[in-house]
């Protein structure tokens, strides 16, 4: 690799190794960062005599969506959700909760304190989210900033250093200085295929120089950027023994290194203070007795005029005749619920397949990482737990919860074990990590959203290849997406292209919002 | 819908660890309507998550398969993806909640599922002529033979069950002896083709 490569022998080299071409390709949820959405909910009229009824099925962010900007303009809202609690995949975990895993439930016993506290589903709000951070405002949420990259956090790997856990700093700035050194060399060859004019050279130089923290020879030695290994306060600092690039390409974190904090997860993060369903409280706050829980829609009949409801609330079947309804039970469960729908409607419902992501969390028993100079963030392991989260919040108070495992790929690995294997498996991978690990944590929480009653899978799944979209998968959203009779609309990420953020929830409510504004307005106009 | 569901809750409830119960009780919620989350309102059967028809299954069968899922004879296979999603929930249920939950979904009316499945029926119709024997010529069941019945049920299930018979990821159990005779004649349907000929033949018998 000390040859001169032409640039594209370059970019090719930098796409093999950090799978850059791929990941472009597969459109990773997480690293595409769509445009944010101006504020797009619309100013409605009040309903005519007689036409405000709507219900709203399943009481995730997207229906609380509708209800609260009905509510607003004078419409008759009910809420019907089947669980005992609003919020659907927004889900916090507490002392005395339970979590409702069909075959699996569990009561949360951790301390009760204002802290103590796990996002089981969503956890992390982007700056750009700007709906949701507009409902947050209007509902009084208070935010704080949640710390998604520390440095002083771990990337362990059994694939290399004998697994030994090693840094995010040492390993980010080591291979920042490899491709820096790389860029430095090729980039004599890259002025020849395109000549720079000297001044522009030296910029570009000093430009790579400064990326990778490279000597007055172009070449990386090591750097005070990835810590001290002693020193450097009173006495001069000691670097720390450079990390050679060949012993750690193996690992896949390097990309993931370059990545985890870009886009939609870069800076600047933040979470609700007190947990993600504070969103909901505040939702449901302003909705007050609008919303039924135990409420489980058993029965859906769509006609010229309006829409039948059928659910089951306090062991009766009742019904609920509305002129409209905005339903965002999954679709995977609304196919098992007698309906009327049209069979293109039908058709594209079964089309979407549901994820299978998993996390789990321990109440430590002390906030041992700070110890270990790590405060927030998160810690990658090449085992299926995958990730460790650190809480952002509490630093310094005597425990916290730490977020044992985060897969949202091949879930099911997790989601098949019993509780005990469950546990067991989380504290020999959290291991590899912190020595004391299995001493230090206790009360065990696992959420296998695959299993989780009334949802029975983490979000909608609708492409089926990794080529991205193809022509017949959006051809079915766009039927999903229309209204059926002008009176029922599918609503929730399940209806956008960017599955698994509230944002996009919020955004395929506020579609459907504006959908029937233009209607009626239409009608009236008419 | 019954008082049925409040006295599962309890049986069910009565499986749980003394501890989690303490912190259960008044909360009886969390146990009422797990089978229709998956099952479907009523027990219709859902695609979505590929859980059958419940709604006028015989009695006697639903028993035994709740049984036999409960004891790990049936859904434990590691490639049964399917029965691996109902096995974790028939653990919760002891013989009393069992017999409870066969007395609810006995409240369910019937509905035969709705047909998503074309084959050649006329060569599923030859192929069904064996399995007449113990599922009946109207595919109604028996239950002497503890075959159950199959017109009605949800067609892309009953490929699920003959796939997995025929591959050996329900019936093979050592104490599955009812299963292990079904599975020799899913054995006897050459291929996928077979299968979807045979079920689009069942499909044609009205119940
Ligand atoms: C592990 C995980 C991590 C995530 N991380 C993030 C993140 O960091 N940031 C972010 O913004 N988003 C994140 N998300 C995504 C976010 O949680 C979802 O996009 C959002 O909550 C979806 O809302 P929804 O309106 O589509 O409804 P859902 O939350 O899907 O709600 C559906 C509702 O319908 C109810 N229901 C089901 N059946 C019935 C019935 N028969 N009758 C009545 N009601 C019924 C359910 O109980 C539920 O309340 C994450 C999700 C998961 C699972
Ligand atoms: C988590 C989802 C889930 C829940 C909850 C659930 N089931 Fe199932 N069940 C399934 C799936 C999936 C299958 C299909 C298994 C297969 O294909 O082998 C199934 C299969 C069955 C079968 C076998 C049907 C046959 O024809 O052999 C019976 C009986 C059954 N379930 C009864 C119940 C009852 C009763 C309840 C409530 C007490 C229940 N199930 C709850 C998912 C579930
Ligand atoms: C010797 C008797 C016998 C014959 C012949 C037979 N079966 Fe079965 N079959 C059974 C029994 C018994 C069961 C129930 C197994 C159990 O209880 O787990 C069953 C179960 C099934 C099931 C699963 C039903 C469900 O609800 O899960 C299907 C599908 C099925 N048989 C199809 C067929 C087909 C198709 C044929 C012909 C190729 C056939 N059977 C021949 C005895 C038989």
């Amino acid at each position: 690799m000390s040859e001169p490569v032409s640039r594209r022998e370059f970019m090719n080299l930098l796409g093999a190794t950090f799978g850059t071409g791929a990941l472009i390709r597969l459109g990773s949820a997480l690293s595409l960062m769509p445009a944010a959405a101006a504020v797009s909910a619309p100013v409605f009229a009040a309903p005519a005599p007689g036409k405000g009824r709507v219900a709203i099925l399943g009481a995730g962010i997207s229906g609380l969506t509708v209800a609260w900007e009905l509510t607003k303009a004078g419409y008759e809202c009910t809420v019907l959700e089947a669980s005992n609690r609003a919020g659907g995949r927004i889900l916090t975990v507490r002392s005395g909760d339970t979590v409702d895993e069909i075959g699996n439930r569990q009561v949360c016993e951790w301390d009760n304190e204002p802290h103590m506290y796990f996002n089981a589903g969503a956890a992390r709000i982007p700056s750009t989210h700007r709906n949701l951070l507009h409902y947050c405002k209007e509902l009084g949420v208070e935010l704080e900033v949640f710390i998604n990259e520390s440095k002083t956090a771990y990337v362990q790997d059994d694939a290399i250093l004998g697994g030994k856990p090693i840094r995010n700093g040492d390993l980010s700035t080591n291979v920042r200085g490899f491709l820096a050194e790389l860029f430095a060399k090729s980039f004599t060859q890259a002025q020849l295929n395109e000549p720079f004019s000297e001044a522009e050279s030296e910029i570009i130089m000093r430009l790579i120089r400064t990326f990778g923290d490279l000597d007055e020879d172009r070449l990386y030695k090591g750097s005070s950027r990835a810590g001290y290994a002693s020193g450097g306060f009173l006495d001069h600092g000691v670097l720390k023994e450079m990390i050679a690039f060949k012993d750690v390409m193996k690992t896949r974190y390097l990309g993931t290194m370059l990545t985890a904090n870009e886009g939609e997860t870069g800076p600047l993060l933040m979470q609700p203070v007190g947990g993600m369903d504070m969103i909901i409280k505040g939702f449901t706050r302003a909705l007050g007795d609008k919303v039924i829980y135990q409420a489980q829609v058993a029965g859906m009949q769509i006609k010229d005029d309006g829409v039948d409801v059928a659910f089951d609330h306090n062991s009766k079947r009742e019904t609920l005749s509305v002129d409209y309804c905005f339903n965002c039970i999954p679709a995977h469960l609304m196919t098992g619920i007698p309906h009327n729908f049209p069979t293109d409607y039908l058709h594209a419902m079964k089309y979407i397949r549901r994820g299978e992501a998993y996390k789990a969390a321990f109440q430590a028993k002390e906030r041992f990482w700070e110890k270990d100079e790590i405060y927030g963030g998160i810690s990658w392991v090449n085992a299926p737990i995958g990730q460790i989260w650190y809480p952002s919040h509490g630093i310094h108070k005597a425990k916290g919860v730490i977020l044992a495992a985060y897969n949202f790929g091949g879930g099911m690995h997790f989601t098949k074990m019993q509780q005990a294997e469950r546990v067991e498996a989380l504290l020999a991978q959290g291991e590899k990590l912190h020595p004391d690990y299995r001493q230090l944590v206790e009360k065990p929480i696992t959420i296998a959203w695959h299993r989780i009653n009334h949802m029975l899978g983490c979000s909608a799944r609708w492409q089926r290849s990794p080529g991205g979209w193809t022509h017949e998968e959006e051809a079915l959203f766009d039927t999903l997406q229309q209204p059926v009779n002008g009176r029922h609309y599918f609503i929730g990420d399940q209806v956008s292209y960017h599955g698994a953020w509230q944002e996009s929830a919020i955004l395929s409510a506020h579609w459907a919002l504006n959908d029937l504004n233009q209607r009626l307005r239409a009608e009236s106009g008419a | 819908m019954s008082k049925c569901i409040f006295r599962i809750a309890v049986a069910l409830l009565i499986c749980l660890p003394l501890q989690a119960r303490a912190q259960l009780e008044g909360e009886a919620y969390y146990n009422d309507l797990y089978c229709q989350t998956c099952h479907g309102a009523d027990g219709v059967g859902n695609e979505g998550v590929q859980a059958p028809r419940l709604a006028g299954m015989e009695p006697w069968y639903l028993k035994r398969q709740l049984e036999i899922f409960r004891d790990g004879i049936r859904g434990t296979h590691p490639a049964d993806f399917q029965g691996s999603e109902m096995q974790p929930m028939a653990t919760l249920l002891t013989d009393e909640g069992i017999a409870e939950v066969v007395a609810w979904v006995g409240s369910w009316p019937y509905v035969p599922a709705e047909l998503t499945i074309e084959g050649d029926a006329a060569a599923g119709a030859a192929l069904y002529r064996s399995c007449a024997t113990c599922h009946g010529n109207s595919a109604e069941g028996s239950e002497a033979l503890g075959a159950p019945a199959l017109a009605g049920q949800n067609d892309w299930y009953l490929v699920t069950q003959l796939t997995n018979f025929k591959a050996g990821y329900r019936g093979a159990h050592a104490q599955d002896s009812q299963g292990s005779q079904m599975m020799a004649f899913a054995r006897m349907l050459a291929d996928e083709k077979a299968i979807t000929d045979v079920v689009s033949y069942i499909n044609t018998l009205a119940r």
